[in-house]
């Protein structure tokens, strides 16, 4: 009886013990982010640094960069996604272009996507007649891009019962906006497969 | 021995004055020596020339206000009845006279507009004989109120008169002047024209104009013609935002000559433009007038830099007044001309 009493109550407090830990929530840890994802074959951090490293590394080593006397001024368009996946392309130009802007080497004009914020901007202090006249920035001044960046990323997706091969490739351009001609292609392969 | 100490001290006194005496004797003059082989330097005819200098002694040009002609058109029909009876006769004249602008008949004439329906007739022009035969209609038995020697003569004369308007405009040329005044340039006032009436083509004679001294004695003359004045009022939606964006433009382009007044050379041709542009943004959505006293500056000072970039590239001035190169083009414009021609050693 005395036995039967004492398994009782180590049960109960093992119980306890398990209903504790699970109140107590998930428990959270920084990783290092460059560390290599693998955590399946999509599209992750590990291929977005990849992309935006190797492209960067290439663009600051073209001629339209590098020799350059002054710093061009480029713009970012379009990356069209052509993959099945859902892939925000606009945060692979914004890594690109922090890390040219880093380099020092280009400057850039705000992009089309930018261009609400900049008018509203303009409007706002050059027509609701609040501002100095020789502070304000004046409508019609803003400098046009020489170049623009634009790209696709694509992939092709092959999968049998026990793997997965995913097979992306990127491809970025650098286009004269005045002449329309291409001063710069590159493009960055990557292969992933996933077995069970 | 004292003596001999006595004798010793006046020797030394002695030769201590005389000492003194051929220390301050004033050297032996020394014949003058003839210098062979060289000749002493013509002293300068002319001063120092520096770059005031050079400014005061620049060559003076005079630029005319910016001429114009104006082409306008007048349509014309004049409807004259006249009734003679017997041995009188009443005429009846119906001017009528509409001021239109040129380019605006042609298309309408062409296209059948609204100018065009406003007249019974089609567009002619009057100095051709055809186009104003009288016609003559016969009475009309039951109008003619039974009278059989009575006739009435009908005529009827349509089509357009053409006018020309001669000018100049007064407030474009001022910032020529001044680039020309920095670029080291005299400027002279020149003497204003008027249109004569019934003036033609020779109110542009620039010859006939520094014959008649209207540009002092200006060693050049600057004068254009305008070619063109528009203005463009165009709204464009602004890419990737809801926004769009009213541009007002004012553009004149001028064609101007640059002649010399001692030889009527013409030694820079060119045609310059100038624009003034307002943009607002959604002006469209305000009804947004631009300031037409502020486009003409802006189109004014745009065409003095056209104008000044187009005379730098015919080397009648430099870009940059107080660089080398403007000392460098006055010092040319100076040795070209024979009345200043200045020896340099």
């Amino acid at each position: 009886m005395k036995m039967h009493t004492k398994t009782i109550h180590l049960s109960v407090f093992a119980l306890s013990a398990v209903l504790l830990a699970a109140c107590s929530g998930p428990q959270v840890r920084y990783g290092d982010a460059k560390a290599v994802e693998t955590v399946n074959a999509n599209y992750g951090s590990t291929d977005l640094q990849i992309i935006a490293e190797a492209m960067t590394r290439s663009l600051l080593q073209s001629k339209a960069i590098s020799g350059s006397k002054d710093a061009p001024i480029v713009t970012l368009a379009d990356v069209k996604n052509k993959t099945s996946e859902y892939i925000d392309t606009r945060v692979i130009t914004d890594k690109i272009r922090t890390q040219l802007m880093k380099s020092g080497q280009v400057r850039f004009a705000v992009s089309v996507t930018e261009m609400q914020n900049q008018t509203d901007e303009l409007k706002r202090q050059n027509q609701s007649g609040l501002y100095k006249n020789s502070t304000i920035a004046k409508t019609g001044n803003m400098q046009g891009a020489q170049y623009r960046i634009e790209g696709s990323i694509a992939s092709i997706v092959k999968t049998t019962k026990d793997v997965k091969d995913v097979y992306y490739v990127f491809n970025l351009n650098l286009i004269n906006n005045e002449s329309g001609l291409l001063e710069w292609a590159d493009e960055k392969e990557i292969r992933k497969t996933a077995t069970r | 021995m004292l003596l001999l100490k006595k004798t010793f001290l006046v020797c030394a006194g002695v030769g201590l004055v005389l000492l003194t005496g051929c220390a301050s004797k004033p050297p032996a003059a020394m014949p003058e020596q003839a210098i062979v082989g060289r000749s002493p330097a013509d002293p300068p005819k002319n001063p120092v020339i520096d770059a005031e200098a050079l400014k005061a002694e620049s060559k003076s040009i005079a630029v005319t206000d910016i001429y114009f002609k104006k082409e306008g058109k007048n349509l014309v029909f004049i409807e004259e009845t006249r009734h003679k009876t017997n041995n009188n006769v009443t005429s009846i004249i119906t001017p009528k006279i509409i001021e239109v602008d040129a380019d605006k008949v042609d298309a309408s004439a062409l296209t059948g507009g609204a100018n065009s329906s406003q007249l019974p007739v089609k567009f002619t022009n009057l100095a051709d004989p055809k186009s104003t035969t009288p016609v003559i209609s016969p009475v009309d038995p039951q109008a003619s109120s039974n009278s059989s020697d009575s006739e009435t003569q009908s005529s009827k004369k349509s089509g357009y008169e053409s006018k020309m308007e001669y000018g100049e405009l007064r407030y474009l040329a001022n910032p020529i002047r001044g680039l020309l005044i920095k670029s080291g340039y005299k400027v002279v006032q020149a003497k204003s024209t008027i249109a004569m009436p019934n003036q033609g083509d020779e109110y542009f004679d620039i010859v006939k104009r520094i014959k008649a001294g209207d540009f002092a004695d200006a060693n050049y003359v600057l004068y254009g013609v305008l070619a063109e004045v528009s203005v463009m009022d165009n709204v464009d939606d602004i890419p990737g935002t809801k926004s769009s964006s009213q541009q007002v433009t004012l553009e004149v382009t001028v064609d101007f000559n640059v002649v010399d007044t001692q030889t009527n050379q013409i030694v820079a041709s060119f045609i310059a433009s100038g624009d003034g542009k307002e943009v607002r943004i959604d002006g469209k959505d305000n009804n947004f007038k631009a300031s037409k006293a502020k486009l003409m500056k802006l189109a004014s000072l745009d065409l003095a830099e056209d104008v000044r970039k187009n005379l730098a590239a015919q080397n009648f001035i430099t870009n940059n007044p107080g660089s080398a190169g403007y000392e460098r083009n006055l010092k040319r414009r100076l040795d070209d001309d024979a009345s200043t021609l200045k020896v340099y050693k």
